[in-house]
């Protein structure tokens, strides 16, 4: 045991020296969540500001409909109206980006409107993404326009404006807020512990392998009298400890992040704190060791296997699809946590980490989850110590 | 005391040589040393002598515990590799040319390390570092780290490291290889050193001046056999050319006719 610990105390005080450790050990998954958590929320918020405020130019086709409508958007605020036009004229300006809507009200819609039938209207622009909230603005005037038609008829009819609405429709959402959370975040949260645990152990991983063979350091410490067993397991436990650290500092990241971060929905932050609750955070913690014990023996296993830093490196990369596609996987709505994706390894830890955060974890299937991550962790092991005792790979 | 006994070792040749000497019959196998006898003894320094791929190194992995004889039994200090692994370890301190040390430890720390590992006592550690680091005056630089020492600086950090747990046999595996002259120096010097304080020392060279500058014993390899083995002296008397290079090639030459 003393060994261990020397070999354990030696290599943590290396690699913590450093830079590339430490830069994705703390630096990487600390900043991580409150960068994009911040990024995300003043984009998202500008975006919003920005749509909401531009004065939207739009165009109106000649009749009574349109004049009836254009009277109406006499106090509209950022708002311009171009009336009066015809529909060659007007779609040249929509593509042309000078006009940003152009109704065509009906050349009947008087007529229609009167005889108690719908008038008719036609909106052209450019239908996209990110012209969503223009859109909604534009569906918001005509929605006021028809309630105050509808009201005119109603009133020339008689009946009371109010009658209109027979079923009054109101909805309570039952999930509760860790479930609205799975739902939202509960993708990419695994994704992103899986992928700091893969990375935290990558470059000790590298370094205390490759990296010493390349050195020649590797081949006077073999000199020492000590079983080589130990060796392994001082440097094996640091390459955990990093991987597991790196993703223990991520969920810190992300708690400074909700707290810190400013325009993020107080709800928002709330449900997000429930995922940091201590249980919780065991809970993720117990998934995350026997992954990253995998995850530092299948790197240290081919990091000890190449020649140099380099190999290492060029070896090691080619894993990422390999842990990205079961990861990205479990971000897919409606991939569930079955006996049979228990099975598969990181999937499950991603399909597991999300019915946590939900609070709805089956104890049966997460015994399931645990048993076949110790099987894979002791099957990365088992190769690990047979590629360092194998003489063939260490002077390869 | 070194004593070696039929020592042979095959390897296993890559896909990519295999392919390579498919032609020439070696059956996918090499034999980098071939039955291969001799004994170092204590207060001596016995060089192996050879050119690139004589099997020098592969020989002194095997001393060192770090690679297994494919036939044949190494004995250090009555311990058998195979059999007592750690006993020879311990008794061992290992120095190659190629050996680097660890750039983001102190040399304080790296000469800790390895007492540690051999499970030094702490008085007894901390009398023999002052020792050595007086002698070799280091205490200059012993808490600078060692990627911002220079070469000699570095190369006496790696003097310390072998020596440090007193071991009574020292390998050298080609120690001045890349080395500057007044660097080499020091290192002849610890070799020398180490002879007169009673331990067995092994070295294997290609440099002919640090074979006649250092040599009690002398054997000379050539692709995994052994050529030569007896007293620098006598191999020195019985010398046909001029110069030790010239005879050196000519024994080679007498292996190949």
């Amino acid at each position: 045991m003393k060994t261990i610990i020397t070999v354990f105390r030696k290599e943590l005080k290396d690699s913590l020296r450093d830079r590339r450790t430490v830069i994705t050990m703390v630096i990487l998954p600390l900043l991580m969540f409150p960068v994009l958590i911040g990024l995300t929320s003043r984009f998202v918020t500008s975006y919003e500001e920005q749509a909401q405020e531009k004065t939207l130019t739009i165009g109106l086709s000649e009749g009574v409909g349109a004049e009836g409508f254009s009277a109406g958007l006499e106090d509209a605020d950022n708002l311009s109206v171009i009336t009066g036009l015809s529909l060659d004229a007007a779609t040249e300006m929509v593509i042309a980006d000078s006009l940003d809507a152009y109704l065509l009200f009906h050349e009947e819609f008087a007529r229609q409107v009167e005889e108690l039938g719908q008038g008719e209207v036609t909106i052209y622009s450019k239908q996209t993404e990110e012209r969503a909230i223009e859109a909604g603005r534009i569906f918001d005037l005509l929605d006021e326009y028809e309630v105050e038609l509808r009201e005119l008829r109603f009133t020339g009819l008689g009946i009371d404006p109010d009658a209109y609405h027979v079923i009054s429709i109101s909805t309570e959402n039952l999930a509760t807020g860790k479930e609205q959370l799975a739902e939202m975040v509960g993708g990419i949260l695994p994704y992103m512990f899986i992928l700091f645990c893969f990375l935290g152990c990558m470059y000790p991983a590298i370094d205390l392998a490759a990296g010493e063979k390349e050195r020649g350091t590797l081949e006077t410490l073999l000199t020492s009298p000590v079983i080589r067993t130990r060796i392994l397991i001082g440097k094996f436990g640091v390459v955990v400890l990093t991987g597991i650290s790196s993703a223990t500092i991520s969920l810190i990241g992300l708690y400074l992040g909700v707290r810190y971060v400013s325009a993020i929905p107080a709800a928002f932050i709330d449900m997000i704190m429930t995922i940091l609750e201590p249980g919780s955070i065991v809970l993720l913690l117990t998934l995350l060791l026997p992954l990253t014990i995998f995850f530092a023996s299948l790197q240290l296993t081919i990091s000890f296997f190449a020649k140099s830093y380099k190999e290492a490196q060029s070896m090691i990369g080619p894993l990422y699809p390999v842990i990205i596609v079961p990861a990205f996987l479990g971000m897919m709505p409606g991939m569930k946590l079955t006996a049979a994706t228990a099975l598969v390894p990181i999937l499950n830890v991603s399909l597991a980490t999300k019915s946590i955060i939900a609070g709805q974890s089956d104890p049966g299937i997460m015994v399931l989850v645990y048993i076949s991550l110790i099987v894979y962790a002791s099957i990365g092991l088992f190769f690990c110590g047979k590629t360092f005792g194998r003489e063939s790979a260490i002077f390869r | 005391m070194i004593e070696i006994r039929n020592l042979s070792k095959t390897f296993k040749l890559s896909r990519k040589r295999r392919k390579e000497e498919g032609a020439s019959g070696t059956d996918g196998f090499v034999k980098a040393v071939d039955n291969v006898s001799f004994q170092c003894r204590p207060g001596r320094v016995f060089t192996l002598l050879g050119p690139n791929g004589a099997g020098k190194t592969t020989i002194l992995r095997m001393i060192a515990t770090l690679m297994k004889p494919t036939s044949g039994t190494i004995e250090v200090d009555g311990f058998d590799t195979l059999q007592s692994p750690r006993e020879v370890r311990a008794k061992i301190g290992f120095l190659t040319g190629s050996t680097n040390l660890y750039a983001r430890l102190t040399p304080n720390e790296v000469i800790k390390y390895y007492a540690d590992l051999h499970g030094m006592e702490p008085s007894r550690f901390r009398q023999r570092k002052e020792e050595l680091f007086e002698l070799l005056d280091m205490n200059s630089f012993a808490d600078r780290r060692i990627g911002k020492l220079s070469s000699g600086m570095k190369q006496k950090v790696s003097i310390v490291r072998t020596i440090i747990h007193d071991p009574a046999v020292v390998i050298f595996d080609e120690p001045t290889t890349g080395l500057d002259v007044i660097t080499s120096r020091s290192i002849i010097n610890l070799i020398r050193r180490c002879t007169s304080d009673g331990r067995t020392v092994i070295f294997s060279t290609h440099i002919m001046s640090e074979v006649s500058m250092l040599s009690d014993d002398l054997a000379i390899l050539h692709e995994g056999r052994l050529l030569y083995c007896d007293t620098w002296r006598s191999f020195r008397e019985g010398m046909v050319e001029t110069s030790l290079e010239e005879e050196f090639i000519r024994t080679l030459k007498g292996d190949k006719s």
